[in-house]
């Protein structure tokens, strides 16, 4: 067994002082950062009224409800909310598509790469920001407000509310795209479109494919939330079924909803791979 | 003719080019050498204008090119073409359409936007690959090609821009030995046959030697040999390379460049 020389410590402690004596604030930081951490956490619940005995007294509740729900059973409305799943499958689709033909243009402009002067792309940054910083459901209801109920505020929640999503994804998939393509572009004699066109887009729209694909995904769920505040779909129905205590009705609405989404994801994960894997091949 | 004068480049304090001069006549064939760093790279950046220079000028048959703006640039680009090291290819573009790439400031915006290519256009992109063997690839993409084929791709798409001076940066760097010949004897072929001007950087000496009829020696941005390779002595190489210079020198001997008697080519891409 080999055995190391011991060290001078008094030598050592001499040259590094920072090792041997660490101040009291980093010895202290970890166990006060738990500590902290705890005492929101406990704050927390106690400010949010939560109370385990209202869970245990409600759990009886929620098993009478999940008794009414079977067997789920649409009654004669099938073709109703077949329409209804039709038309919040159309609001996920048509809004992400629309948001990400606006945004593509707009994204150029926040791409650090394509606008070098700040002057441009910060207000425009700091536009996308503020329109991604409200949600999906708040656009819901400001449009509800604006066209009426109906599918078409649901297209415009999701439009606008993505567009700010789709602006900042773009972008930054544009600043990371090669550089050396978009010069060979240049050196050849090219202008500014044909760099964007050639040297640029090839590179970025898999990627944007592959984001546009599972917003569609996405925005399916969040076509039924924004369907219950009014914006159409298969979410209204929901909410109208559970409003009238329909239990057999609100199951097979939410089977209807799951199915759906399970296929689009199966879809969509197909198309992505369709796309992005001819790279991994190779 | 292209004229350099006093051309410098300063990033920050450090000046990557300093106060080059020199003029090269149409039709030959100059490599630029000297250690990694020491401004090759600028310097052909800046004849390109894909650099902008901090002061002096470059004159082609009496234009000053580096006071070109818009459209006359972009013409100017087109007729100092770029090969670069690392090929600059679009990987997810097929072969040809890479090859059109050179035709762009030939082309209104639109057709080439749109993707509608002129036939004679399309024509001509094929028989420049037609003359590196590699038209049977036309359609591949080229991010599938290898380092070599990717090269011979780059000089195609040089080729058919139809340039009066080619400036290729380091062609051979990224490339195995067998790749290197068939690069540089096609750069050769394209200089005796269709009289295009070549500037070429090169690190290895043994390469410049061989097929350069002219060498311009630069270090630390500065130019400080012009003329002959038999005039490059060793001593001066040694010099110019400083530590690195017993790897550039008497390295394995190459095989003796081909491109002057190669067979006669098609004309095609030279009109």
């Amino acid at each position: 067994m080999s055995q190391m020389p011991r060290p001078d410590t008094t030598e050592l402690r001499a040259k590094y002082p920072g090792v041997f004596e660490r101040p009291a604030s980093a010895r202290l930081a970890m166990p006060a950062m738990i500590a902290a951490a705890l005492a929101i956490f406990v704050f927390g619940l106690v400010d949010l009224d939560f109370s385990p005995s209202r869970l245990i007294a409600g759990l009886g509740q929620l098993g009478w409800i999940t008794m009414l729900m079977l067997p789920p059973n649409p009654g004669s409305s099938f073709p109703l909310y077949m329409q209804a799943l039709g038309e919040t499958l159309s609001i996920a689709v048509l809004g992400t598509t629309l948001a990400a033909v606006l945004a593509l243009p707009v994204s150029l402009l926040a791409a650090r790469n394509i606008i070098p002067s700040n002057l441009i792309r910060f207000p425009v940054r700091r536009f996308l920001d503020s329109i991604r910083g409200v949600d999906t459901l708040i656009w819901a209801l400001v449009w509800i407000n604006v066209v009426g109920l109906g599918p078409f505020a649901g297209v415009l929640a999701i439009m606008v509310s993505d567009f700010g999503a789709f602006g900042k994804l773009f972008s930054e998939a544009i600043e990371a795209a090669d550089r050396k393509q978009v010069e060979g572009i240049r050196a050849s004699g090219g202008n500014a479109l044909h760099e964007i066109r050639f040297g640029l887009l090839p590179q970025v729209l898999p990627v944007i494919a592959g984001q546009v694909l599972y917003f569609i995904e996405s925005n399916t769920r969040s076509a039924t939330i924004i369907g219950i505040v009014g914006a159409g779909g298969i979410g209204l129905q929901l909410a109208e079924q559970i409003r009238v205590l329909e239990w057999q009705k609100v199951s097979f609405l939410i089977l209807m909803i799951l199915i759906a989404v399970a296929a689009i994801d199966f879809i969509s994960s197909k198309l992505r791979f369709a796309i992005i894997g001819q790279r991994a091949v190779v | 003719m292209l004229v350099v004068e006093g051309l410098t480049c300063r990033f920050g304090t450090k000046a990557a080019v300093d106060n080059a001069s020199f003029s090269i006549a149409p039709g030959s064939f100059v490599g630029v050498i000297g250690r990694s760093g020491a401004g090759k790279s600028t310097l052909l950046r800046m004849i390109n204008r894909l650099a902008d220079p901090t002061s002096g000028r470059i004159l082609f048959e009496g234009t000053d090119v580096t006071a070109l703006r818009g459209k006359e640039l972009r013409r100017w680009r087109a007729r100092s073409a770029m090969i670069f090291q690392q090929f600059n290819l679009v990987g997810r573009l097929d072969v040809l359409t890479n090859v059109l790439m050179g035709r762009l400031a030939q082309i209104p915006s639109w057709r080439s936007l749109a993707q509608v290519w002129p036939e004679q256009d399309r024509a001509l992109a094929l028989s420049a690959l037609e003359q590196f063997d590699i038209a049977q690839l036309a359609a591949q993409r080229a991010d599938q090609l290898s380092g070599g084929q990717q090269q011979r791709v780059a000089i195609a798409r040089a080729l058919v821009q139809e340039p009066d001076i080619i400036l290729a940066d380091e062609p051979i760097a990224s490339l195995d030995p067998r790749n290197t010949k068939i690069v540089m004897d096609a750069l050769l072929r394209i200089n005796k046959h269709f009289g295009i001007t070549v500037l070429c950087n090169l690190h290895s000496l043994d390469l410049a030697r061989t097929y350069c009829d002219r060498l311009v020696g630069m270090a630390a941005g500065r130019v400080v040999f012009d003329g002959a390779p038999a005039a490059l002595t060793d001593h001066i190489a040694r010099e110019l390379y400083d530590l690195e210079a017993n790897d550039v020198i008497g390295a394995a001997p190459l095989p003796a460049p081909d491109g002057a008697t190669a067979p006669a080519l098609g004309t095609a891409a030279a009109a």
